[in-house]
């Protein structure tokens, strides 16, 4: 299940940033080395809550530093969405 | 790899509006193949201006933003080293919101600005100094975290003067087409920062002197301009684009297809309904544009008194409900709406005034047209400056249906997708994940901005391409 998430979240970052996927590390800083600014955090936010049916708070967006970080963060969402359910 | 067949395309871009200029551009100067097709006479899209009898008129947009130091606007202009020759100019102030209380004049000096309007509203003195901060903050991800708010939610939690909540909002109104309600937070702050606090800034002589100088450096960097020139189709095989075909039947094969053109007739017609999921069909079938302009030309026959500040926007409003003046646009009801934004250009004989207005088919603007031009005249007249129709030269106007015909943008929007929250950053609509080689440029990409939204998406569009193809990204 992670695996998978980590590769769509890999192929939604590559598409909004235009860098390959093999470029896109765990611990890539996606503003310093991807080039992600406000914008493309907000698609990039608005890709995952698509593809994952989850809801991204407004106040965690900013903390998505890393592809690491996007990919806990939707676990999180995922496993509590889950329990929910 | 670059093809080295003469007759293949490395990119086609559909439309030479302002993103699809900027993007061939780049993509032209790092030595990619490159042909842009334009339907109109003229490169621009709405960035043109025609000639009347002397009168050269901007057609739609009279001003662009984001030309500080690191502004995008300014970035691409000394990228291809086009800021001298265009000689650009910016009033000063460049905007002026009239009320029946109020006048706030937004001043190159935004500290300036900032302490007037802390004068007239010395109740919400640091809410204004804190809110304009975080408007020109420049840290790249300060704005995501805005992304689920209207712009109404943002100033509510900065202001408690309704009236200068209306003030702040009212050239967005104008100029993004929605009312704060129902404006996402994000296009707002964008609207704000590069409209009212980086914008106004207009090449000497009329905008059609920026897409023409983009289109010389084009040129000159080895692209293909085709003015005229329609595309009917483009062309895709396993899910991979091959090319496009232009109205006349000819085949264009290309690795790259970039559509600098409306979205609905991007993917539904010229793709076509098959190619793309029935999830994302419905989806662009539920999408609402954003609302239709009538522009206003008017050529005087003199400079008199009351024509102040050439070349500054002024937005005139009589009263602050705009809610209510959003739904009397949308019904085409020029009372109801009240207010308009109207500019006296640099050469103080030619004026251009514009209200939001609905998209109706030709027959209607055909009847109600001069209708609607007379009255919008009475209210000129009638709130900003007297005796005008006394020496109006030349009148003529553009309708929603006028914007149609000239540039097909679906019903005739002025800026893309309506900006409202459900309509921003949605996917596939910049790069279709299901179609590799396929990019939208342009403000039909949900990041309808205005001239800086499209400058940055058209840059950004060129840096994907450029490093999908290992290819520098080549500046000066």
């Amino acid at each position: 299940m992670s695996d998978n998430v980590e590769n769509e979240i890999i192929s939604i970052i590559a598409d909004v940033s235009g860098f390959d996927e093999e470029e896109i590390k765990p611990d890539t800083n996606l503003q310093n080395e991807l080039e992600i600014d406000s914008i493309k955090a907000i698609e990039i936010t608005v890709a995952i809550e698509k593809k994952f049916k989850v809801s991204v708070r407004d106040e965690d967006v900013p903390k998505i530093l890393t592809l690491s970080d996007a990919v806990n963060l939707v676990n999180q969402l995922l496993n509590q969405k889950g329990r929910d359910a | 790899m670059l093809n080295p067949n003469n007759d293949i395309y490395d990119a086609v871009i559909i439309g030479a509006g302002i993103s699809g200029l900027v993007c061939g551009c780049y993509l032209a100067k790092a030595g990619m193949k490159v042909l842009i097709a334009e339907q109109h006479h003229k490169p621009g899209g709405y960035c043109t201006s025609f000639t009347r009898k002397g009168f050269t008129f901007d057609a739609a947009a009279d001003c662009f933003g984001a030309y500080r130091e690191d502004g995008i606007t300014r970035k691409i202009c000394k990228d291809f080293e086009i800021d001298k020759k265009l000689n650009i100019i910016r009033p000063d102030p460049s905007v002026i919101i009239i009320t029946p209380d109020y006048k706030v004049y937004f001043w190159n000096d935004l500290e300036k600005t900032i302490k007037e309007l802390q004068i007239i509203f010395p109740e919400e003195d640091n809410n204004i100094k804190r809110f304009f901060s975080f408007v020109f903050n420049s840290d790249p991800n300060s704005f995501s975290r805005i992304r689920s708010r209207t712009f109404k939610e943002l100033l509510d939690q900065y202001f408690t003067n309704d009236k200068l909540k209306a003030i702040l909002s009212f050239p967005l109104l104008a100029i993004g087409g929605l009312p704060p309600s129902m404006m996402s937070a994000f296009m707002g702050v964008k609207l704000f920062s590069e409209f009212l606090l980086d914008g106004g800034y207009q090449p000497k002589g009329g905008m059609q002197a920026l897409p023409d100088a983009l289109a010389e450096r084009f040129k000159e960097f080895g692209g293909e301009l085709r003015l005229s020139c329609l595309v009917k189709k483009i062309r895709i095989k396993d899910n991979k684009i091959t090319g496009v075909v232009f109205e006349k039947g000819s085949f264009i094969p290309s690795k790259y297809v970039i559509s600098n053109c409306d979205a609905r007739q991007t993917f539904l017609k010229l793709l076509g309904k098959d190619k793309i999921k029935e999830d994302f069909y419905l989806k662009i079938k539920d999408m609402t544009p954003s609302i239709s302009n009538f522009v206003l030309y008017l050529g005087i026959d003199e400079y008199f008194k009351p024509l102040q500040n050439p070349g500054s926007a002024l937005f005139f409003s009589p009263h602050y409900d705009l809610d209510k003046a959003y739904q009397a646009a949308q019904k085409g009801d020029i009372e109801g709406y009240g207010g308009y934004a109207l500019r006296i250009y640099h050469d103080k004989s030619t004026i251009s005034a514009i209200i939001p207005a609905p998209y109706k088919n030709k027959k209607y603007w055909t009847n109600n047209k001069h209708k609607f031009l007379e009255s919008f005249i009475d209210r000129i007249e009638k709130y900003s400056i007297p005796d005008l129709s006394k020496h109006i030269i030349h009148k003529e106007a553009a309708t929603p249906y006028t914007l149609y015909r000239y540039t097909l943008n679906h019903k005739g929007a002025s800026y893309g997708w309506a900006g409202t929250l459900s309509q921003l950053a949605v996917p596939d609509f910049r790069k279709p994940s299901f179609i590799q080689g396929f990019y939208l440029t342009g403000h039909w990409t949900t990041l309808g901005t205005g001239i800086s939204g499209v400058v940055y998406v058209g840059h950004d569009t060129a840096k994907k391409i450029l490093r999908k193809e290992k290819l520098s990204y080549k500046i000066n």
